[in-house]
């Protein structure tokens, strides 16, 4: 095949320098901001308040998150602590009511089937704000301000609705036939959602478990608002909490940065592949 | 539950109780959602709705009254809040336009297959799982005036002589707030509008190559056409969620100075959560939602529209 030369040169260029160099920036425009973080938490404060700027540390001391895990002021252990409990707790009550959402919305043709998917797809683009005040007199009424009870309640607002938009398209994705086979042998439904669909359904279900814990652990607005003790506080609550104080720590708060960061980068790192579906079968929040 | 009772029974009635049993357990399976989601979203906006027609400022208890729309009229009457809506649409569009862009080069660079192209789309997928609060820190510490990161680089290169204090200006703060979101962004529009080009089949580009057409043609007549779906929902998805997004602001400058980056649901926030009059919290939650409605149905249109089309 005789292609002209003028079309072929674009193509290697393209290929070429080109596709190196835009893959360069990409990947440096991404990932600067965070070596910058990195490399601050290692700082001892001289080096942090250098002029002109220090760009790498001496040594690679601990000091700085050593001091905020243990810092009596803003115990970046307790929240880390408060982060795990919280997001947990939500991730598996969101999974448990979404199965079932799920499944019904997947399975059962009942009127108002449509309704119900659209009210699913219009929540998630409600702002969080909105909710603010009229949830903190709720809390305030019920007494639950300063519980994790709060701020679990107040998560499912935005996690249930995303993962039961997720896990319908996963259910449908399952052949019907197999469910009704073992319920031809004897199972009811709710066994055979449980031996037959589930497992088959399993990453799935996963990817949106951890979607649920993800979008916990960085939740913010709720986070400050229905909390007000320290050791109550979320590490994300508890990061502008050290910001609020009278001078800003950039070393132990870079640390904090970091210790936030990390197991929701590891656990995305799974998670990837399969939100990457979810999303271009339908909108997300976040 | 055993069958035994319903074995012995007439066929006919089988099918109808079993119909009828699936439609309840249906409905059962649904009880839960809808008591949350009851509890959590419905509830609260129904009592946004009612806390909008009263003076409800939490520190003044003693005021508690009910106003009718006054609440309403001072909204009108309010330039912070006319304010805060330019500053939202600047921001929706500074934002969203420059992550298009971003995301959009992003995805043609990594639907490119190369070596270690798994690890460089992970990376580059940082940014926007991180919490929020986290990008906003980390971008407040690059822009320090004193010792940032940004000012000794450009003043390094020699393109800055005096240092810039970049949130606290209010001209430089907004598109400082809005880079540091373009940045937040750029990979979501990157892995959408990367599964829109993994979706075309390789078919299409060997066919046009063979009927002679040059990079860019191929591009035009065949990957923008076919990705045209997948860019109006990911776009009117980040649209909507910009317009709602306080975090980053909320924690880098507070929407300061001056109201230089009040954004509509900052102005919300610091109503409630600073002022704790939940009455005008209420009422621009209320304006809010239904701003959202507006843009949800005219967003189903456009898609409705997309579907008969394709």
């Amino acid at each position: 095949m005789r292609r002209a030369p003028g079309r072929d040169w674009t193509e290697r260029v393209l290929g070429g320098p080109v596709l190196w160099a835009g893959l360069a920036a990409l990947t440096l425009f991404a990932v600067a901001p965070f070596i910058w973080v990195l490399l601050a938490s290692f700082k001892t404060r001289a080096e942090l308040y250098a002029t002109p700027i220090v760009y790498l540390p001496a040594s690679l001391s601990l000091a700085n998150y050593v001091d905020a895990w243990t810092s009596k002021l803003t115990p970046f252990s307790r929240f880390f602590a408060n982060s795990l409990w919280v997001s947990s707790v939500t991730m598996v009550a969101t999974t448990a009511v979404s199965i079932l959402a799920g499944y019904a919305l997947a399975r059962f043709r009942f009127a108002g089937r449509q309704t119900f998917l659209l009210i699913f797809l219009a929540t998630q683009m409600f702002p969080a704000v909105l909710l603010i005040a009229p949830l903190l007199s709720q809390w305030h009424a019920l007494g639950l301000i300063d519980t994790y009870q709060a701020l679990i309640y107040s998560n499912f607002s935005f996690t249930v609705p995303f993962t039961v938009w997720m896990l319908v398209g996963y259910f449908e994705s399952i052949p019907k036939e197999l469910e009704e086979s073992a319920m031809l042998d004897g199972c009811n439904r709710f066994g055979a959602l449980c031996r037959v669909v589930l497992p088959l359904a399993a990453p799935g279900v996963a990817a949106t478990a951890i979607f649920a814990f993800v979008a916990s652990w960085s939740e913010l607005l709720f986070a400050i608002t229905f909390t007000s003790q320290t050791e109550m506080r979320t590490l994300s609550a508890g990061l502008l909490y050290m910001v609020g104080q009278y001078e800003i720590q950039w070393g132990q708060l870079s640390a904090g940065v970091i210790i936030s960061t990390v197991p929701v980068a590891v656990l995305f790192t799974y998670l990837q592949r399969h939100l990457i579906q979810g999303l271009s079968a339908g909108a997300v929040k976040g | 539950m055993a069958n035994g009772a319903t074995v012995a029974a007439p066929l006919a009635r089988t099918l109808i109780s079993r119909r009828t049993r699936e439609l309840v357990t249906g409905y059962l399976y649904l009880v839960p959602v809808v008591v949350v989601l009851g509890a959590t979203v419905l509830f609260p906006i129904l009592k946004a709705m009612r806390m909008s027609l009263y003076n409800h400022v939490l520190i003044k208890p003693q005021e508690y009254r009910y106003v009718g729309l006054a609440n309403y009229v001072r909204l009108l009457h309010d330039e912070v809040f006319w304010q805060s809506l330019w500053n939202s649409c600047l921001w929706v569009f500074g934002s969203v336009s420059f992550q298009f862009l971003g995301g959009f080069a992003g995805a043609l660079l990594l639907h490119r297959s190369f070596r270690g192209r798994i690890l460089v789309r992970t990376i580059t997928l940082l940014p926007w799982i991180i919490p929020g609060v986290v990008v906003a820190l980390v971008w407040e510490f690059i822009y320090q005036p004193n010792y940032g990161l940004l000012n000794d680089i450009l003043s390094r290169a020699g393109l800055m002589t005096e240092r810039v204090a970049w949130l606290s200006s209010p001209a430089l703060a907004m598109p400082a707030v809005i880079a540091t979101n373009v940045w937040r962004g750029v990979p979501f529009f990157a892995i959408m509008l990367l599964a829109g080009l993994q979706a075309i089949p390789t078919e299409l580009y060997e066919a046009a190559r063979v009927d002679g057409a040059s990079v860019v043609q191929r591009f035009t007549h065949v990957t923008l056409p076919l990705l045209r779906p997948i860019i109006v929902v990911a776009t009117a998805t980040r649209i909507v969620w910009t317009f709602n997004y306080a975090d980053l602001i909320f924690v880098m400058t507070g929407g300061g100075p001056a109201n230089a980056t009040q954004i509509t649901s900052t102005y919300t926030l610091l109503q409630a959560y600073s002022n704790l009059d939940f009455g005008y919290a209420a009422t621009l939650s209320v304006v809010l939602l239904l701003i959202m409605l507006a843009f949800t149905v005219f967003y189903l249109r456009v898609t409705r529209g997309l579907e008969s089309v394709s």
